[in-house]
């Protein structure tokens, strides 16, 4: 029996800071990770409407990595092997003493590896020399790339596969992960959300979308503001997060730290359309009860919703009329935050980085600021939002994800008890 | 081009885009509620128009843009500096607020 499935080690890459410590401490702080980009080499930033991002800052893959395995992958893939590299030395656990075979690898990415991606494509077009393409184009493009290399780095041979929904991938390789422990074929899964797309096609993409922030270019760390009335669009952030999922026999039987408890997770379609959600948050209530009746709880025992909350108008608008629906009255009784305040939408990455934000509240009783949130937005007024920390014990936490491609995710993550 | 030809060339483009008779568009027509466009479909034509007329339209405009006569007077609006020299100033005004 594998018993409850629980998490014991945290890794990230963020805007915001790189080592779980350092990401944390400018969370409770309520730091912007929001920065102007100065330029995408060789060309300005001109043509574009938005001009801010979320971008990881000092991150030289050397440091962590060998130069051999950080040449070969990805910057996505990059971040992924050191949050990686991290959980699991947060973990204890020792692949030396683990069959390899009950270690999985469960990546969630949305973009994949778009730097070499670009590069190559618009060299190929511009000099027309298809004998020059990288001989590591095909590997890293691949869309597992992180899962594959994440799983070489540690020898890890147990089930390994990527999730790709976009902005809901990591949240649904959580719940893959924990699926994959409760029915007995991992004693532990790395699981990981990683991406790095501030790209010049990738942003500009986005900008005709028409999904960015644009009118904050002149303060970029007030951008991002998720449920504030004065958001107008997400924006794109890079990073990494890796959670260790464990059953619970086998986290106990190794002594090893119990962060929190993985408890339930669904998984659902809209069917409704590409990038727009259902007006009415029909569907997203549905997730959210689904995945608390996964894990044996009512909303009455949920105390902490980490929002998928991106910062557009109809995004946060429609969540906050999912909750209502799920919650009624206790809506204004749970404590709420969006990460993605901090350290922008990290696309792939973000049910990770949310997933370890939730972690952290439920350890620590510290739910961190949702930054910029200063004037309230009658379409999300919400009492338990706070551009401050919020000190609570929560027992019960629900993680919400949605996805381009209507795809919507939640993950209840709750206090571990043995 | 002549304000006409605005209004004709959009109307044109939408009916291309919804694969229906120009005659059957007309000015007053909602771009959601009449012509069925989703706020995908708006961003979709507006590329499309931006393309067009040579314009970049930003997002802070488009909640302007919610009927078929709005969007021709819209871009005629914005067309319109180019050949009338007293309305530059304005626009370029109105451009820098933004």
């Amino acid at each position: 029996m594998p018993g409850q499935v629980v998490v014991t080690g945290l890794g990230i890459v963020s805007p915001i800071g790189i080592g779980v410590s350092e990401f944390w401490k400018a969370a409770l702080a309520g730091h912007s990770g929001i920065s102007t980009i100065t330029s995408f080499e060789p060309f300005s930033m001109d043509g574009y409407r938005s001009k801010v991002a979320g971008q990881v800052r000092g991150f030289s893959p050397e440091r962590y990595l060998d130069s051999v395995q950080a040449e070969r992958v990805d910057r996505y893939a990059q971040f992924a092997l050191v949050a990686a590299k991290e959980a699991l030395a947060d973990s204890g656990l020792q692949m030396a003493r683990e069959d390899p075979r009950r270690v999985g690898v469960i990546v969630g990415a949305g973009m994949g590896g778009m730097v070499m991606g670009e590069r190559e494509i618009t060299q190929l077009y511009q000099h027309q020399r298809p004998h020059r393409v990288h001989p590591n184009f095909i590997p890293v493009i691949t869309l597992n790339s992180a899962s594959g290399i994440v799983a070489m780095a540690h020898g890890a041979k147990g089930p390994n596969y990527t999730v790709s929904t976009a902005c809901s991938s990591s949240a649904h390789a959580l719940g893959q992960a924990m699926q994959c422990i409760r029915e007995g074929r991992a004693d532990v899964v790395i699981t990981v959300g990683a991406d790095a797309s501030i790209t010049p096609l990738v942003f500009a993409g986005f900008c005709s979308l028409r999904a960015l922030s644009t009118k904050y270019n002149d303060q970029p760390e007030r951008a991002s503001r998720p449920f504030d009335r004065l958001r107008d669009g997400f924006v794109m952030g890079e990073g990494a997060g890796a959670l260790v999922l464990e059953s619970s026999v086998h986290a106990k039987k190794r002594r090893a730290r119990i962060y929190a408890e993985v408890a339930g997770y669904a998984a659902t379609s809209e069917a409704y359309h590409m990038v727009i959600p259902r007006e009415d948050g029909e569907e997203i209530a549905t997730t959210m009860r689904l995945a608390m009746a996964d894990a044996g709880l009512t909303p009455a025992n949920i105390d902490y919703i980490n929002a998928h909350a991106t910062s557009t108008t109809i995004g946060d608008a429609v969540e906050t009329k999912a909750l209502r629906q799920v919650f009624r009255t206790r809506a204004d009784k749970l404590a709420i935050n969006a990460t993605k305040s901090l350290v922008g939408h990290t696309l792939g990455a973000a049910g990770a980085i949310g997933g370890i934000a939730t972690v952290l509240a439920i350890h620590t009783g510290q739910i961190h600021p949702t930054a910029n949130y200063e004037e309230p937005d009658p379409a999300c007024a919400l009492r338990g939002l706070s551009s401050s920390v919020q000190e609570r014990k929560v027992k019960a936490a629900l993680l919400n994800a949605f996805g381009f491609g209507s795809n919507n995710a939640a993950v209840v993550i709750k206090r571990y008890a043995a | 081009m002549s304000d006409r030809a605005v209004t004709e060339k959009i109307i044109q483009a939408l009916a291309d885009y919804l694969r229906r008779n120009p005659e059957s568009i007309d000015p007053k027509h909602h771009l959601r509620d009449d012509l069925g466009l989703d706020s995908m479909a708006v961003i979709e034509l507006l590329y499309k128009i931006e393309e067009a007329f040579d314009i970049q339209i930003p997002d802070e405009d488009l909640v302007r843009l919610s009927t078929v006569g709005a969007v021709c007077q819209y871009v005629e609006h914005r067309l319109a500096p180019a050949k009338r020299p007293a309305a530059r100033s304005r626009a370029a005004k109105s451009r820098k607020k933004n």
